[in-house]
């Protein structure tokens, strides 16, 4: 519904309808500034997360390199860690009175900028790269090795098997990660809101937003023909993505196989060295980077001199911080708790009772995911702006969140669900419980762990989240995400990074917690 | 030219799955390694073909060196080919794709691109896969699928064929009707099949010779009417023959039995039998009356398999499988007595 309005103002025209609005902004050249900047970058950063999350992941699956867990663990770090705090830390690392500029002026080259597109590239790269591994990596381990056997007995030497054989067996997953991680581009807001403002490259995500900030007499039509044109591309990689996953279904049901597949001898210490090197300098460094300047002040020499804790002084006193933490929790939890009660729902019923209502209103909960999350929040606007009480509260936020998590909610719970024979239930009936009873003695202690373990995604990404609080926030419900957002943009650039580490090292604990958790259950 | 394995042995952690074996098989012999799981005869196959690098030992293929101290062979230099138990198909490519794959690979570049699709041709034509050149792997019945590796692994010729229990992935059925054609490819190709099995009619019915193996060592080695009619160990009795084994005493080659009354002539038996004190009787050996002729024994379970009955008897504490002709039809509860024929 909130989409189809949003498709109705993007041809609304005074009162008529018409193409004018598309037309107007054709004609400016911001907006094919805009268009031409989000391919370029999405196009880049696609290819380096390809590049390298296919590589790790091939190099992880097959190879004999050690320390296989830590470099998985660093590869999907970027996963949980927001967009935002891993371009704020790199703009620590690039900072212009930073060391790493200070050296490499020293030498007598110019500083390198991370407020530039080169920078936008990179900080969606490293966004990218954990989609692509994880959508790969599955996917290698399981080409069964009886395939590689047969062409080596046909006379293939391994490389020429790996490309002959393997490569061409994961190549859908590997387009198919591609185009996840372009979607990711194209829908990150945030990246090019930190370090695309101040340079001046207009991207369509912030492009939306300026329009929507900027509260032009018929600025609102306009933010959503651009929005349109986004979603048609997202939709348009949305249903290409899905093609390519069918296509490599087949194995589904094939195990995965662990087993090293090639030795790599005296090259294994060389290798394993250079992907950790990376990932460390890549994911680690930077938020290590910022860690240590939010506890700096001033430019002194050393790190001791200027430790201070001032910037967290800051953000644990400062009211408006503390209300936005306050404001981000509740958000998270209330969505976390509706998203498992309806999704969980929704879940049951698409696995036991199959029918087109229910695939249709799976479509739709997947529809509002696969679109950006600029789009979902102008619609948003339109859509509940008309009923009272809602517009200018957190609760619509909440509406926001609920609409854009509750897929990855009924995916978890689909799994969970379907995990669970149905004959389980039935003998419950047969011993004479209830439908509720059932539930409660049968299905909720069985589903707990599976469904937990999505809703915390989701909680992870409701209290990180900032496209759809950028726009639906009023005064009194910012986010988490919009306070940092707000400090970097407003120049209170320690403060942000500190409130950024505070968040890195709460996302942290709360993984060792769960990881924990889960060890000593599964020892039970 | 032929195929010499030395001292082999492939040692773990934990277990020594292949344990000093030394075989050595004349050029164009259909050899199957038969035993139960995990005792070493997969391991085997894969060490001559280069997948597996043995700890010690040598593998020779005529003048060619496999396996040698440290040295091994890349698989791919090796003049052989392979049939899996999964099929092994490449599920991106169409079923003369998978026949031509071995013929573009380095090893066969002397060959002309007419000898090679000549080659091709004669490969589909033994297989029978003239209709389904064109067709994908997910679109092949079981049989199909095992026709294109067949297909694959005889195009280039090999000296070595080797299997991997190619037929257990099939029904039993196509099991019989596939044993005949890898015996006829086996006959036109001429090249030497190692066949690996844990499907005691299977070794019978193909091989030239069998090797028996157990925890890693060769049991007994010979040709499929020794196997079966000679068993020199006890393991080859039971799991080739299916032997019974009655317990008694010797006395020089009289055996008898534990009734103490029956008594079994134990000229020729090998002396583990002797030393064990058991009789090997196979199931069809033994014949059912109820003229107190024999050991007596009760009928516990029955079942019909058109030509022949089997049937469980107790007797005393042990329990003896009996193949026995549709004629004598006793019933379950029944008390009968076992006499051993003579042949």
């Amino acid at each position: 519904m909130p989409l189809a309005r949003l498709l109705y103002m993007s041809f609304q025209v005074g009162d008529q309808l018409g193409f004018d609005n598309y037309i107007t902004l054709f004609q400016q050249e911001r907006t094919i500034l805009a268009i031409k900047n989000t391919l370029q970058i999405s196009v880049l950063s696609t290819l380096f997360a390809t590049i390298f999350g296919a590589s790790i992941a091939y190099i992880v699956a097959y190879t004999d390199v050690q320390y296989k867990k830590l470099i998985e663990v660093l590869t999907i770090c970027p996963t949980v860690i927001p967009s935002y705090i891993i371009t704020l830390s790199w703009s620590t690392v690039f900072s212009r009175k930073g060391s790493l500029n200070a050296y490499i002026t020293s030498k007598g080259l110019e500083a390198l900028n991370v407020y530039s597109m080169w920078g936008i590239v990179l900080a969606l790269s490293i966004c990218g790269i954990p989609i692509v591994y994880l959508m790969t990596i599955n996917t290698l381990r399981k080409i069964p090795r009886d395939l590689e056997f047969a062409s080596l007995t046909s006379g293939y030497s391994v490389a020429n098997t790996m490309f002959k054989i393997n490569l061409k067996q994961a190549i859908p997953s590997i387009i198919g990660g591609g185009i996840l991680a372009f979607l990711g581009s194209i829908d990150n807001f945030s990246v090019p809101a930190f370090l695309g403002t101040s340079a001046g490259i207009p991207v369509l995500s912030t492009y939306i937003y300026e329009k929507v900030i900027g509260f032009g007499p018929s600025s609102f039509n306009l933010a959503a023909a651009l929005s349109v044109m986004l979603s048609v591309i997202a939709l348009s990689g949305t249903v290409l993505q899905t093609k390519f996953v069918r296509k490599s279904s087949a194995m589904e049901s094939v195990k995965e196989d662990y087993s090293v597949r090639i030795y790599l001898g005296p090259f294994r210490w060389f290798v394993q060295t250079l992907v950790l090197g990376i990932l460390l300098l890549v994911n680690v460094a930077p938020l290590v980077t910022m860690l240590m300047s939010s506890v700096q002040d001033g430019y002194g020499d050393t790190f001791f001199d200027n430790f201070t804790l001032s910037n967290y002084e800051y953000v644990f006193t400062n009211a408006g911080v503390r209300t936005s933490v306050i404001n981000s929790l509740t958000l998270a939890i209330s969505a976390c708790i509706i998203c498992i009660i309806v999704g969980t729902a929704v879940a049951y019923m698409k696995v036991r009772h199959d029918g087109k209502t229910i695939r249709f209103i799976e479509q739709g909960i997947a529809f509002t995911y696969a679109v950006p999350g600029i789009v979902v929040a102008l619609s948003m606007i339109f859509h509940w702006a008309l009923i009272p009480n809602i517009y200018g509260t957190s609760r619509i936020l909440l509406i926001a969140y609920v609409t854009r998590y509750l897929i990855l909610q009924v995916k978890g719970s689909v799994v969970a669900v379907s995990s669970v024979e149905e004959s389980l239930e039935e003998a419950s009936m047969v011993c004479g419980m209830n439908k509720l009873k059932m539930w409660i003695r049968i299905l909720i202690p069985l589903l707990t762990k599976q469904v937990l373990a999505s809703s915390f995604l989701i909680f992870i990404g409701a209290m990180t989240e900032l496209s759809l609080s950028s726009i639906l926030a009023a005064a009194g419900s910012k986010t988490i995400g919009l306070t940092i957002f707000a400090l970097q943009q407003g120049g209170a650039y320690n403060s942000s990074i500190a409130l950024s580490s505070v968040m890195v090292l709460s996302i942290l604990a709360a993984y060792i917690v769960s990881h924990l958790v889960n060890r000593q259950r599964s020892r039970k | 030219m032929s195929l010499l394995i030395k001292e082999v042995s492939q040692i773990y952690d934990t277990a020594t799955a292949v344990d000093d074996i030394s075989v050595e098989i004349q050029d164009g012999e259909f050899i199957a390694i038969l035993g139960p799981s995990g005792c070493g005869k997969t391991t085997l196959l894969r060490i001559i073909a280069g997948f597996i690098h043995a700890t010690r030992g040598t593998v020779l293929s005529g003048d060619e060196v496999f396996t040698r101290n440290k040295f091994h062979m890349p698989v791919n230099a090796r003049d052989l080919s392979m049939v899996f138990q999964s099929f092994a198909l490449w599920p991106h490519m169409t079923v003369r794709e998978h026949i031509e794959y071995p013929l573009q690979s380095k090893r066969q570049s002397h060959l002309s691109a007419d000898e090679k699709k000549a080659m091709v041709d004669e490969a589909i034509r033994s297989t029978g896969l003239e209709k389904l050149q064109t067709r994908l792997p997910g679109e092949l019945s079981g049989g199909q699928k095992q026709r294109v590796s067949l297909a694959r692994a005889i195009v280039s010729k090999p000296k070595l064929l080797l299997m991997d229990e190619p037929l257990s992935a099939l029904d039993a059925e196509l099991k019989i009707s596939m044993r005949k054609e890898i015996k006829d490819i086996h006959t036109m190709t001429k090249s030497t099949i190692i066949y690996v099995t844990h499907d005691q009619s299977e070794a019978l019915s193909m091989a030239d010779r069998i090797i028996i193996m157990k925890d890693g060592k060769i049991e007994q080695m010979g040709t499929p009417k020794e196997i079966y009619e000679q068993p020199q160990t006890i393991f080859a009795a039971t799991f080739v023959s299916k032997c019974n084994l009655v317990k008694g005493t010797y006395n020089g080659d009289d055996f008898t039995a534990y009734d103490g009354v029956t008594k079994y002539d134990g000229a020729g038996l090998p002396v583990c039998f002797k030393e064990a004190n058991v009789y090997p009787v196979r199931p069809e050996d033994f014949t059912m009356n109820n003229t107190k002729d024999g050991i007596v024994g009760v009928i516990t379970n029955k079942q019909y398999n058109g030509r022949e009955i089997h049937y469980k008897v107790e007797c005393d504490s042990d329990f003896f499988t009996v193949y026995s002709d549709v004629l004598a039809d006793f019933a379950i509860g029944d008390t009968i007595y076992l006499k051993k024929e003579t042949k």
